[in-house]
């Protein structure tokens, strides 16, 4: 049987498949059978099968302008690219990454280039990158490239050139990885089968590269990324988190005598090696751009003195310019001494006289782009445009602009891609793509290429300028081999790593990121549970009996309190309440508000949680259609059984590091106030008997109330159940007690075994209720206590946290207040 | 000419700031017209560190790290320097025109801080901006002597713009006061910027002072009691950057003391920095320059 046999291509149109040799053919159609047979042996598509894997591993992305992320686009039809075609691309990028290598070199070094007229000033200048501050300056390890990546065309002969050389961000590398998990899960044993090369190996000797050129022979690397915003972040926290590295961000890290530290909780801990998935521009506010409040203030002085290795070294990616394109065949000569074993696009230079002269002759045969890759006066967008598709107007407009300023243009041949089949519903169909290669220095300095990479699959057969448009899809690429490998190493990064345990260094930025969402979380659930008290009364199976109208006062005024509803809602009938509490965006206390809260401090602690986690804390309540008490009660319902599972989750999946004990001590201290106030405020009924039954309602003790005591509630038996009994996980002393235990357990700075400030304060707190029996706690202690816990959580931040960031979230001191 | 320079920085903070660091681009770049005979920096609360160096354009950066906590910072920079009068008559007629000067810009072999390439392109603070490079379109015909071109956009900037300190703030964008037609020294050089630029002039933006009483007889220059700000049009090889002031609508002579050259304000601008705390602050400046002799 051949899936692909009615494929509709012939056989000279230079289809990635049709061109294929007869063995890797045979290979295209064992993996187009197997996807089919999956397909039908499943009970879902083997689209939907690879969907779900998606979902699985978290991967998503986010057009420019997107607000949210969106899914990823995988077709589930790698690229098969046999094992000689294949050596063609690893040579030729190999040799163009010491080409590039060199070139960057000899800009910021002797600018030898410049002066003897092989590279005009001008193409160096004009790059936004070009950095004047590094001129001079040398890394460590001579190398100035450490992650390269490149955009390659097949042409419709089969011929590969190079589109685009990206120096800056190897954008795509962790999606290449991720497609190859997702693909790799949804079909079994196919890639061995086929004899597909395994990517982890190149990974392992990214990491090395970088290792190898740094001070210290166990170095700590850490991944800078401009932060959660990011439209690439999901990418960068997945990789962080499969490389072992932390995941940083500005505001993480400070520089003292010249060595770079990120600030933990156990003190600044130093770092090696940075890769960075910042501009070099915005590295640096003191350096370069002053504006830039992303980058760290003398985080220059770290890498020119020699204290920091950075990959890549700022700067280099002034090469990535397509004015370049039109000299690195002539400087692959001259450097190299050879011949460019891959073409890039033929590429003409307005910025010289002659150049200029021949893509004005030859306007109509090529493309203009803008020569630095930045939007030009005359080019609508970055992506270059075909003069010929130029309406009169604007092609007169285009020719002046570029006679006024000529070096912002170069002229490109036209590239015609070849197409690969790509599964779309059940026929395969040809897509024309383009291939990013990643190429990285390996342990022995030496380059290594990832034996595959990503593909982009177009929707319209244009030239694919960004990482992924509206329509495209991504397919893994396979490099299939005749024979199995020899040896293919079992762990995941190759080599066997030195035992080790605990949760890695915990950056204060992230502690305090898993504190809040702890406490966020924690108040979500207090409030559903009081909106459930509140609704309990009017769907009792007795109807008319129902919850005492004071005790229902009470509990709107809880939410008054802590802000979960404006004082003019507190004045609404409670059952309307309980519709506007769900719904509240304004307010910092407001539900949907600390739902928002909790998704965004979410998405900056996505290395750390599992997928599963992460997508049940980050699912958005469904609008509420019509208000009915049911309705409302539904989405309540939702939300406890929500953040039980995800407490679950955190009991049972989250290695036990001061991670998580950050996170508990948010939800704990959350909790511990929470009983505090509704205690007070119960306590305060006039209808006791009522009032106790709720607040066991809340702190979910009814059930053990009951089995203790025959009687109803009465006040010392529903107190000492939620204040003081130690056993109840919901009772305030178990909560003082396990945040006792977590403080205790935190690293301290200094060695003389003092309690430091949090712990002294938290056994400050827990003191009295460890002497006290239930008649002697009153009204002043729980006020007292409340105070105190307030203390407790401004020495956990001033210990922990990082300062300057109080004044920037006030809506934060508010969940106390 | 030698003058005095005092330029007086005060910086008063809402609150306390720790660790703060600023660059000072204070003391004068060598220049080829000037010779800096005297030069020092007082600071007040001392620093913990300061690091001199020269920075990536023409221009001198001192690097100051306060470790303690401050709430208010002086900054005091005296000198005392020689300017000469241009060695040549610039003659606005004669010398390379339009054409020649974009040719030959474009052709140099030079990557130093001066080099006109570096002065070519969009810069962070002057990017290139459709509506100053249509409005700027009669004064760069190509075979136009370069220097009456410079001289022509100047004077256009100053007639058609009226000074108004209050019209617009340090970070500005170009076209805005460009559109209002209104501003200061830093607008009105970076709208002569970005008009050369459009036409692949070579333009840099140049910080210095001038001098604060006029000459007897002569009016008092604007922009006389602060830091000042024009515009180096790179003009051929032989007559390299010559300064034009479209605030004063002057060619630069001896009344120009040089400080700085960048691609704009953001490469040259006196003071900027970074620290942590203590929103709000207000700075005062006061410059005066004497001329002794």
């Amino acid at each position: 049987m051949n899936r692909l046999q009615d494929y509709p291509v012939e056989v000279d149109a230079g289809d990635l498949f049709r061109h294929a040799a007869g063995d890797v053919a045979a290979k295209w159609i064992a993996v187009s059978n197997a996807l089919c047979d999956l397909s039908e042996e499943g009970s879902a598509s083997i689209q939907d099968q690879v969907a779900r894997q998606i979902q699985d591993l978290g991967m998503s992305f986010r057009i420019t302008g997107d607000a949210d992320e969106r899914s990823w686009p995988l077709s589930p039809m790698p690229l098969i690219v046999g094992a000689e075609e294949w050596r063609g691309i690893e040579r030729g990028l190999v040799q163009r990454a010491n080409l590039l290598e060199q070139v960057v070199a000899d800009i910021y070094g002797s600018q030898r280039l410049v002066e003897e007229g092989a590279l005009p000033a001008a193409v160096v200048t004009g790059s936004r990158f070009f950095a004047r501050n590094m001129i001079g300056l040398q890394p460590r390890g001579n190398h100035y490239l450490h992650v390269y990546a490149v955009d390659l065309a097949r042409g419709p002969l089969g011929q590969w050139r190079v589109l685009a050389d990206r120096l800056r961000l190897a954008n795509g590398i962790g999606y290449a990885l991720e497609n190859r998990l997702a693909f790799s899960r949804s079909t079994g044993t196919l890639l061995s089968d086929i004899n597909a090369r395994r990517l982890a190996g190149f990974f392992g000797e990214l990491r090395g590269g970088i290792t190898r050129d740094c001070q210290r022979e166990n170095p700590r690397i850490a991944l800078l990324t401009p932060g959660r915003f990011n439209q690439s972040y999901p990418e960068q926290a997945h990789l962080a988190r499969y490389l072992g590295f932390p995941l940083v961000e500005g505001r993480d890290l400070t520089v003292s005598d010249d060595r770079l530290y990120v600030r933990t909780i156990a003190g600044p801990k130093r770092i090696d090696a940075v890769w960075r998935w910042i501009d070099t521009n915005a590295l640096d506010p003191l350096t370069f751009d002053s504006r830039s409040a992303i980058g760290v203030p003398d985080l220059f002085d770290a890498w020119a003195r020699g204290g920091l290795e950075m990959a890549n070294w700022p700067g280099a990616e002034v090469l990535e310019s397509p004015a370049f394109s039109a000299f690195l065949p002539r400087l692959c000569r001259r450097l190299l001494d050879e011949e460019p074993l891959l073409p890039n696009v033929a590429t003409w230079w307005c910025g010289q006289r002659k150049e200029a002269e021949i893509v004005s002759e030859r306007m109509d045969e090529l493309v203009i782009a803008a020569a630095f890759g930045q939007q030009v006066e005359a080019l609508k967008g970055v992506s270059p445009v075909p003069a010929a598709s130029l309406g009169a107007k604007d092609k007169a407009a285009l020719i002046e602009a570029m006679q006024r300023r000529p070096m912002d243009y170069c002229g490109q041949e036209i590239v015609h891609l070849s197409t690969t089949p790509a599964l779309i519903g059940d026929d395969f169909v040809p897509r024309a793509f383009t291939l990013r290669a990643f190429v990285a220095r390996g342990s022995d300095g030496e380059w290594t290429v990832m034996p595959g990479g990503f593909a982009r699959l177009s929707s319209s057969g244009e030239m694919l300028t960004t990482l992924m448009g509206e329509g495209d899809l991504s397919a893994d690429v396979c490099v299939v081999d005749d024979a199995p490998a020899a040896y293919q190493a079992a762990t995941a990064l190759g080599g066997v790593p030195a035992i080790r345990r605990g949760g890695g260094i915990l950056a204060s930025q992230a502690a305090d990121n898993l504190y809040w969402f702890g406490r966020y979380c924690e108040r979500v659930e207090m409030t559903a549970r009081i909106v459930r008290s509140i609704l309990g009364g009017s769907i009792d199976v007795d109807g008319s009996g129902g919850r005492d109208p004071e005790v229902r006062r009470l509990l709107v005024n809880i939410l008054y309190l802590w802000g979960a509803i404006s004082a003019r809602t507190a004045k609404l009938p409670p059952q309307q309440v309980c519709r506007t509490v769900l719904a509240e965006a304004e307010l910092a206390g407001g539900v949907s508000k600390l739902l928002e809260n909790i998704r965004s401090v979410g998405l900056s602690l996505r290395d750390r949680f599992a997928p599963d986690f992460w997508r049940l804390s980050s699912r958005r309540l469904p609008p509420l259609e019509a208000y009915r008490p049911d309705a409302v009660l539904r989405q309540v319902h939702e939300l406890i059984e929500r953040f039980s599972a995800m407490s679950g989750l955190i009991a049972e999946d989250m290695v036990r590091s001061p991670a998580l004990r950050f996170l508990d001590m948010g939800r704990r201290i959350e909790r511990a106030f929470s009983v505090c106030r509704v205690s007070r405020q119960l306590c305060r009924s006039e209808a006791q008997s009522d009032a106790l039954s709720v607040l066991l309602d809340l702190c979910d003790s009814q059930i053990t109330y009951r089995s203790r005591y025959l009687a109803g509630a009465l006040r010392d038996p529903v107190l000492d159940l939620v204040l003081l009994d130690p056993d109840n996980p919901r009772s305030l002393v178990f909560q003082l007690e396990t945040l006792d235990r977590h403080v205790a357990a935190l690293p301290t700075l200094s060695e003389d075994q003092l309690p430091e400030q949090p712990l002294r304060e938290v056994r400050a707190v827990l003191a009295p209720f460890l002497s006290l029996t239930i008649d002697a706690v009153d009204d002043a202690l729980l006020q007292d206590t409340e105070a105190r816990l307030l203390s407790l959580s401004e020495a956990i931040s001033a210990r922990y946290f990082l300062q300057y960031e109080k004044s920037e979230s006030p809506e934060r001191d508010n969940l106390l207040a | 000419m030698i003058y005095d320079v005092r330029h007086l920085t005060t910086v008063q903070y809402a609150g306390l700031v720790r660790l703060a660091r600023f660059n000072l681009r204070l003391k004068p770049a060598p220049w080829p017209s000037q010779t800096l005979q005297t030069y020092s920096l007082t600071v007040d609360p001392l620093p913990w560190t300061v690091q001199e160096d020269s920075g990536p354009y023409l221009v001198n950066r001192s690097r100051l790290t306060l470790r303690d906590p401050i709430s208010r910072l002086s900054i005091e920079s005296r000198f005392r320097v020689e300017v000469l009068p241009p060695a040549l008559m610039i003659e606005p007629d004669v010398g390379p025109s339009v054409e020649d000067v974009r040719v030959k810009a474009l052709e140099r072999r030079d990557l130093s801080p001066a080099c006109p390439a570096s002065y070519l392109y969009a810069s962070p603070l002057a990017d290139s901006e459709p509506e100053i490079a249509q409005w700027s379109r009669g004064f760069f015909e190509s075979g136009r002597p370069v220097v009456a071109a410079g001289q022509a956009l100047m004077s256009a900037i100053h007639s058609e713009f009226s000074y108004d300190s209050k019209a617009t703030a340090t970070h500005t964008p170009p076209v805005e006061a460009f559109r209002k037609r209104r501003g200061v020294c830093q607008d009105f050089a970076h709208i002569m910027i970005v008009a050369a630029r459009a036409h692949a002039m070579p333009a840099a933006y140049v910080s210095g002072y001038l001098r604060t009483m006029p000459p007897p007889g002569k009016p008092r220059l604007v922009g006389a009691d602060a830091t000042h700000a024009w515009v180096n049009l790179w003009c051929g090889e032989e007559l390299g950057w010559i300064g034009f002031d479209p605030t004063n609508n002057l060619i630069v002579g001896s009344d120009h003391i040089f400080t700085a050259m960048g691609r704009d304000y953001g490469d040259v601008a006196p003071v900027d920095g970074v620290f942590h705390g203590g929103a709000g602050q207000t700075m005062k400046v006061s410059v005066d320059v004497a001329p002794v002799g």
